[in-house]
């Protein structure tokens, strides 16, 4: 199965797959920046932990890794057995962690999977565009949340120089006015942060492709 | 034999734990709900000689040369009806007969590209063929995949001990057979989705082959060929088409109208030889258990040869003397509705309570054509580990015959077994687990 590397035929790419691979990069990273920020004492009671387990609440880490999984696994021979399984590792992590009395040690390994995934994913996806659009729904998602996290300007507008360089790799169709429109934005000193959630939601239209 | 088993059982935690990390899952449905389950694996592997894989190869390729040859004939001449060797009614009336592929050539006429042969050993060694599965076989992907997590968590001096035959070359086996039949066009692998119970395995396969994993919506019939739309809208051609959905589901302008899946003229196309589809559309004639009854005789007729391997005994209650010898053994024997698969619709004789036999009767009797009836096997129980105690179970053999210039067998196979110590049924659907298959490369 070549785990050392894989034999991954990337040279054609679904529309089906492509918005998967996108919703992929951005369900992960939702995980990802999700558990990094969480500050919450999860063994503070039923209310903080349901933030965090409830898989039927669109708002819980638990459902942002339930759909990267369902994207993952329909992804296998896109992103190969390997890439995949560090998905999978997560989810299993996750789910020891939702039993756990000390919840905060099988989080981490969910975060360290979700960063091998990622490690992955750039090693092993060999098609360009495919490694972009996975790479591009990670750069949205960053963009998005941490202006709905109230992160500090730089790093929004760091977040959204790292996205410009992504978007243009991916083959993708976008409007280009808005990635103009999100630069000049990201210039203001007081940033606007409503207005590039807006702009940055609506780069792509998997609709119009 | 024992020494193995000891020597392995250590590792089987850390196996299993690899199969959990890469998905090996199979899906299952319970009160209309979609599951994904572990596959349950047995460290302890099938161990075949060289020797009894010599003599179990020729007997394969015998009998889907046959098989495949069968096909042919009963869609174009029917010359094995008209020499009088199977009698029309088991053709035209089964559920598996495709009036639709009569006068069909298949791309060099390969209909049974993939077939999955399912063996029991019996406790005098003798092997006995349970039936042939020529339309889509699952299951290679497994022993293929726990293979490879062996290698990864046993030591190498203790796998570099036994010679065993490779086989991770199914995937280049099974690229090959695409290969060999395709049109002129990339190769893909098409999946009902998600939600199949072998959706594992199709992805797995199309990781491993290269060929393109599809679904209905990716493919659209243009003109004279079909094609394979990618995210820009660029149309790639598609000689070959690996389906793992059934005939029925395949194209709703040619078979069901109600379906909402399928790819509208995929059929047409094929019928002007413009796309492989594998296996072919109408195998089911062959596969059907009230065939089955007649492989030897096919085998007899057009390879004028003996048949090496052999059937389960079975009778055929649509013959008068074999429904006399059924109601009048009728306890010992286990009956199958020939229309079911998956282990469902076995009944064991003795299993009936009176009034259940008696209703069992009138259904054979009302519809003879319906059932067939087989001796119960006396299997040879394979081991199993339960926790650390070996215990026998009931176990079959399920191998892969790939038919591209010349039908090869792969040499390895799935074993199934079922948990259940009561049960005969070792279909994955029921609960079964699954074991390695080792083919050994010389003698000891």
């Amino acid at each position: 199965m070549g785990y050392d590397g894989g034999k991954i035929n990337m040279s054609i790419l679904s529309r089906e797959n492509s918005e998967r691979l996108f919703w992929l990069g951005r369900y992960s990273e939702r995980v990802y920046t999700g558990l990094r920020s969480l500050e919450l004492d999860l063994s503070a009671g039923d209310k903080a932990k349901n933030l965090c387990f409830d898989e039927a609440n669109p708002e819980t880490i638990s459902y942002s890794l339930a759909r990267a999984y369902d994207n993952a696994i329909v992804l296998r021979d896109e992103i190969g057995t390997e890439t995949f399984s560090y998905i999978q590792m997560a989810v299993y992590e996750m789910k020891n962690a939702q039993r756990s009395g000390t919840p905060l040690m099988p989080l981490q390994k969910v975060i360290d999977n979700i960063a091998a995934f990622w490690g992955m994913a750039d090693d092993i996806i060999e098609d360009e565009h495919a490694r972009g659009i996975i790479k591009l729904g990670k750069r949205i998602e960053r963009v998005d949340l941490y202006s709905r996290m109230n992160s500090g300007s730089e790093e929004i507008r760091r977040e959204i120089r790292r996205l410009t360089y992504r978007i243009a790799k991916t083959g993708l169709r976008y409007d280009a006015e808005r990635v103009k429109r999100l630069n000049e934005l990201a210039k203001e000193t007081n940033i606007n942060r409503q207005e590039i959630i807006k702009e940055v939601e609506s780069l792509i239209n998997f609709e119009e492709i | 034999m024992m020494a193995l088993a000891e020597e392995l059982h250590e590792y089987s935690g850390g196996v299993n734990e690899l199969l959990a990390r890469y998905g090996v899952k199979f899906g299952i449905y319970k009160n209309g709900e979609f599951h994904e389950q572990l596959f349950p694996f047995d460290i302890i592997p099938r161990v075949i000689s060289s020797e009894e894989f010599a003599y179990l190869e020729r007997g394969l390729k015998q009998r889907v040369f046959a098989l495949n040859e069968f096909i042919r004939d009963i869609y174009s001449d029917g010359k094995i009806i008209s020499d009088g060797v199977i009698a029309e009614e088991f053709i035209y009336s089964g559920k598996g007969y495709l009036a639709q592929c009569r006068e069909i050539s298949p791309p060099k006429n390969v209909y049974a590209h993939i077939s999955g042969i399912d063996l029991v050993q019996a406790k005098n060694r003798t092997c006995y063929i349970l039936e042939d599965n020529l339309r889509i076989p699952s299951g290679a992907s497994y022993p293929m995949i726990a293979r490879e997590l062996c290698r990864k968590s046993l030591p190498s001096e203790l796998l570099g001990k036994y010679k065993v035959a490779d086989n991770r070359n199914y995937a280049e086996l099974l690229r090959r057979t695409m290969d060999y039949v395709n049109t002129g066009g990339i190769s893909v692998i098409l999946t009902p989705g998600r939600f199949n119970a072998a959706y594992f395995e199709h992805s797995y396969l199309a990781e491993l082959t290269g060929a393109h994993l599809v679904t209905c919506d990716d493919l659209i019939v243009e003109g004279e060929n079909l094609y394979f739309i990618d995210y820009s809208g660029k149309k790639e051609k598609v000689g070959a088409v690996y389906r793992r959905i059934s005939d029925e589901y395949l194209d709703p302008v040619n078979f069901e109208r109600q379906s909402l899946i399928g790819i509208p003229h995929i059929f047409d196309i094929y019928k002007k030889g413009n796309v492989a589809l594998i296996n072919a559309p109408g195998n089911g004639v062959a596969d059907d258990k009230g065939i089955y009854y007649f492989v030897p005789a096919m085998i007899k007729y057009y390879l004028n040869e003996e048949p090496i391997l052999q059937n389960a005994p079975t009778y055929l209650p649509y013959y008068e003397q074999d429904m006399k010898y059924v109601l009048e053994h009728f306890d010992d024997l286990v009956l199958k509705d020939v229309a079911e698969a998956g282990g469902y619709g076995v009944v064991f004789g003795n299993k009936l309570t009176r009034s259940q036999k008696e209703e069992f009767i009138a259904m054979i009797k009302a519809e003879p054509r319906r059932f067939i009836a087989q001796e119960v096997i006396d299997f040879q129980d394979l081991d199993i580990y339960e926790g650390n105690s070996r215990v026998p179970r009931k176990a079959d053999l399920r191998a892969f015959v790939l038919m591209s210039d010349e039908p090869v067998v792969w040499k390895s196979g799935l074993t199934r077994f079922s948990r259940n110590p009561d049960s005969f049924i070792v279909n994955s659907s029921q609960g079964g687990g699954f074991k390695d298959t080792w083919v050994m490369t010389e003698e000891k």
